[in-house]
């Protein structure tokens, strides 16, 4: 029962691998929608749980605690409605977002590396409207999409350099691409031919992190990290066609386990956003977070709140979400499945945003 | 109860693995940075070099005869000569038998009409035997003025009673109209096209047997604005037939009546005023068939930065073609293959054509539809950007039109042109 139960876990993820991360259509007027870096026990507990989660690609020195060689790899399917007031729509997408491989290297030294979705850039918008080409008004649809995403490719380190105190520092690669389309089709299909045009942006940049972990006795944890990433460049067919300032980060974390069975969390974090470019905004981001139960299979429950990084007007979009999941561990602690369920909703000017995420998280150690 | 939880959640993830990202746009906030821009424009020096040839299909050559005759503007006329007969029977081994020829019947096909014509008389006249390709519209003036054979009013014939009896159609396969000459009218297939039966004596068709049997005829039609006809062609198989009808003596000395049907062995037109020979202007048309061929320069700007989503050639006719007003034909656009001047090879990719109607009497501005042409080009630097105009059939009209030429650049052939602009991707 277990190895068919493996099996058709194995065929979900391979079967949700090709697809993206989450999106928003805040990003679309942006650089994308930023990535959460957060693994499906985190994201259950909104995002609360992250700062110390070794597979959530947040923060660094929370890799010192892997004492095995461990993977860990996170995906989901997201139902998202938009409303424009005067129009909505209903979206579907999965993502593929994280996947940390992480392991010691000595019994102070720990590294891992992986992959998390930093910038979402997949969207599909499409339009009608009415031109006037030779005197005549012709209504045209317009179809513009873009499929792809930039990551963050992470290679870190983390050290406990005391019982109590570990640091981390990762360097920070950041790479991806899109693939874009742009079709203009005309109601007069007999007089005038399809516009489609075609292209690949290609995105480059480099960050770099550090972190720590203060153990302050045996059930208060604090965290606290930082990041710093430089600029996105975006090319296509070796032309670059756009610079953006990416942002500058720091963020903390308090973890308190009173008991065996119960943990909770609460987390902050700010982003300096507002230089990268038209519609951008600094964020601030909040979660408080719970972990019940066994740890083979426990319960957790989140709640989520802050900024998102672009929107039109003066004013960031926000967002506010609740979340809740259960985990389950199998072959004796070796692979544990966790499954987590997410309802958001994202406000701005103009839209407003609800969504529905399934996650499906995996962490084996052979 | 947590494993079901478990694989309830399990099934989930397997089953919803599907996309759609497509949203309504509501821009400019939540759409792109980048727009669709729709420029359109004309192209006054697209068209960089032209010329106009000729000579390419003869009358002799066409898809069918015209025969028209509008006062002031053409007198069109066909001529025809049939194959030749046997003039013996061989009746047993090497004993051979006259043949006595006692009448005939010559079948016409006419293949389109002004249908408001309303005094529409088809005259028949024989012609000498010596008609062939060089022959002109002079040579034959006089044949047509005293060699009169038969003449019929085809408004009479469409007018009268159909005949569709049993006996009759098991006759012709078709019900007929006929009038009090004999004349036999049918009209057959889904063109409407009218078979003119015409019964002949031996003084209308005379069956001389120094001359094989071969006899000519011209046909044209009484003067009159909306009198025009085509008569088909042996070239499409659609030729006029003439059937003697005769007798002869068998080995048994006994009377045997037969019948022989001969088609053209020629078949063409004359009119008048003949076609003009080219000069400086575009000509495309006529008898000789001439064609003019342009040549385009594609602009990098269409080639780098756009997508052509509509071309249209246009060009200025120098006056209006004189002629019957129901008449019209048509200029096709071919790309050339290569472009080998007047012997350039045409494409035969037919989605890349271009063909307009021209009707005579007007002298509205030529547009054509070329987006698919212009497009190959734009998109393929390695293609002759040239096409060649002309008449679609050849050699089938009287009408050539002219055009003005790069030469003249105040009416010069343009391209009028609606693009899409490349679109700003990577910028948010």
């Amino acid at each position: 029962m277990r190895r068919v139960f493996l099996l058709l876990m194995i065929a979900a993820l391979a079967l949700a691998a090709p697809a993206l991360a989450q999106d928003s259509q805040f990003g679309i007027r942006g650089l994308g929608t930023p990535g959460r870096g957060e693994s499906v026990r985190a994201r259950a507990t909104g995002g609360a749980f992250a700062p110390f989660d070794a597979f959530s690609p947040l923060l660094d020195a929370s890799v010192a605690d892997v004492r095995r060689v461990t993977a860990g790899v996170t995906t989901g399917t997201s139902w998202r409605t938009v409303d424009f007031g005067t129009e909505s729509g209903s979206l579907r997408t999965s993502r593929f977002p994280a996947f940390v491989l992480a392991g010691p290297i000595s019994s102070r030294l720990a590294v891992a590396a992986g992959f998390s979705t930093y910038l979402d850039k997949s969207f599909g918008i499409a339009t009608r409207d009415t031109i006037d080409i030779r005197g005549t008004p012709e209504p045209v649809s317009d179809e513009v999409t873009s499929d792809g995403a930039v990551s963050d490719l992470r290679v870190g380190v983390a050290a406990r350099l005391h019982p109590r105190f570990a640091v981390g520092f990762a360097l920070h690669g950041l790479t991806g691409s899109t693939r874009v389309t742009a079709v203009r089709r005309f109601d007069d299909s007999t007089t005038y031919r399809t516009s489609t045009a075609r292209d690949e942006i290609a995105y480059h940049g480099v960050g770099g992190s550090a972190s720590a972990l203060l153990d302050l006795g045996t059930d208060l944890r604090l965290a606290a990290w930082v990041r710093s990433d430089t600029h996105l460049r975006a090319d296509i067919r070796g032309r670059t066609v756009s610079d953006d300032d990416l942002p500058f980060a720091y963020g903390g974390a308090v973890r308190w386990r009173p008991g065996t069975q119960a943990a909770v969390a609460a987390a902050v974090a700010w982003r300096s956003w507002s230089g990268a470019g038209l519609n951008a905004h600094d964020t601030f981001n909040w979660s408080i977070g719970t972990e019940l139960g066994s740890p083979t299979s426990p319960v957790r429950f989140g709640v989520r709140g802050g900024q998102l990084a672009f929107g039109p007007g003066a004013k960031a979009p926000t967002e506010f979400g609740l979340s809740a999941g259960i985990g389950k561990q199998f072959s004796g602690g070796r692979g544990r499945l966790d499954f987590g369920i997410e309802r958001l909703e994202r406000k701005g000017t103009g839209l407003t945003e609800r969504v529905w995420s399934f996650l499906l998280g995996l962490t084996v150690r052979p | 109860m947590k494993v079901r939880l478990t694989r309830f959640a399990l099934l989930l993830a397997l089953t919803a693995c599907t996309e759609h990202a497509t949203a309504p746009g509501v821009c400019p906030d939540f759409c792109p940075g980048g727009q669709i821009g729709v420029v359109d424009t004309i192209f006054t020096d697209m068209i960089e070099r032209d010329t106009a040839f000729s000579g390419y299909v003869e009358a002799t050559g066409g898809e069918v005869m015209v025969v028209a005759d509008v006062p002031g503007a053409v007198d069109s006329r066909a001529i025809f000569r049939m194959n030749a007969m046997p003039t013996s029977i061989v009746i047993h081994d090497s004993t051979t038998s006259p043949i006595i020829v006692d009448s005939a019947r010559l079948q016409i096909e006419i293949l389109h009409r002004d249908t408001n014509a309303t005094n529409l008389w088809i005259k028949l006249y024989r012609l000498p035997l010596d008609i062939d390709t060089t022959t002109t519209f002079a040579q034959v003036i006089p044949a047509f003025t005293d060699s009169i054979v038969d003449s019929v009013s085809l408004n009479t014939l469409l007018s009268a009673p159909l005949i569709n009896d049993t006996a009759t159609v098991r006759i012709w396969t078709v019900p007929i109209r006929t009038d009090s000459a004999g004349h036999i009218l049918r009209v057959i297939g889904p063109d409407s096209t009218l078979f003119l039966d015409t019964y002949l004596d031996t003084a209308q068709a005379r069956f001389v047997a120094a001359d094989s049997g071969r006899v000519a005829f011209g046909v044209r039609v009484s003067p009159d604005s909306a009198n025009t006809i085509a008569l088909g062609t042996s070239d499409i198989g659609r030729g006029a037939r003439l059937t003697w009808f005769y007798n002869y003596l068998d080995s048994t000395a006994t009377v045997k009546y037969d019948s022989l049907s001969r088609g053209p062995i020629f078949d063409s037109f004359v009119f008048n005023p003949p076609t003009p020979p080219i000069d400086s202007n575009l000509a495309i048309g006529g008898v000789p068939a001439a064609r003019s061929l342009l040549r385009v320069k594609i602009p990098r700007l269409l080639r780098d930065s756009a997508d052509v989503v509509r071309a249209t050639l246009i060009m200025v006719p120098v006056g209006p073609v004189p002629g019957a007003p129901a008449d019209s034909f048509t200029i096709l656009a071919r790309p050339v293959i290569a472009d080998l001047g007047a012997k350039s090879p045409l494409s035969t990719n037919s989605p890349f054509f271009g063909t307009k109607v021209i009707h005579l009497n007007v002298a509205d501005t030529l547009r054509m539809e070329l987006t698919d042409l212009v497009r190959s080009w734009a998109l393929d630097s390695t293609l002759a950007s040239a096409l060649m105009l002309g008449q679609a059939p050849e050699g089938a009209s009287y009408a050539q039109i002219r055009f003005y030429s790069t030469r003249s650049p105040a009416f010069r052939p343009t391209l009028h042109i609606t693009f899409v602009r490349r679109y700003a991707f990577g910028v948010p």
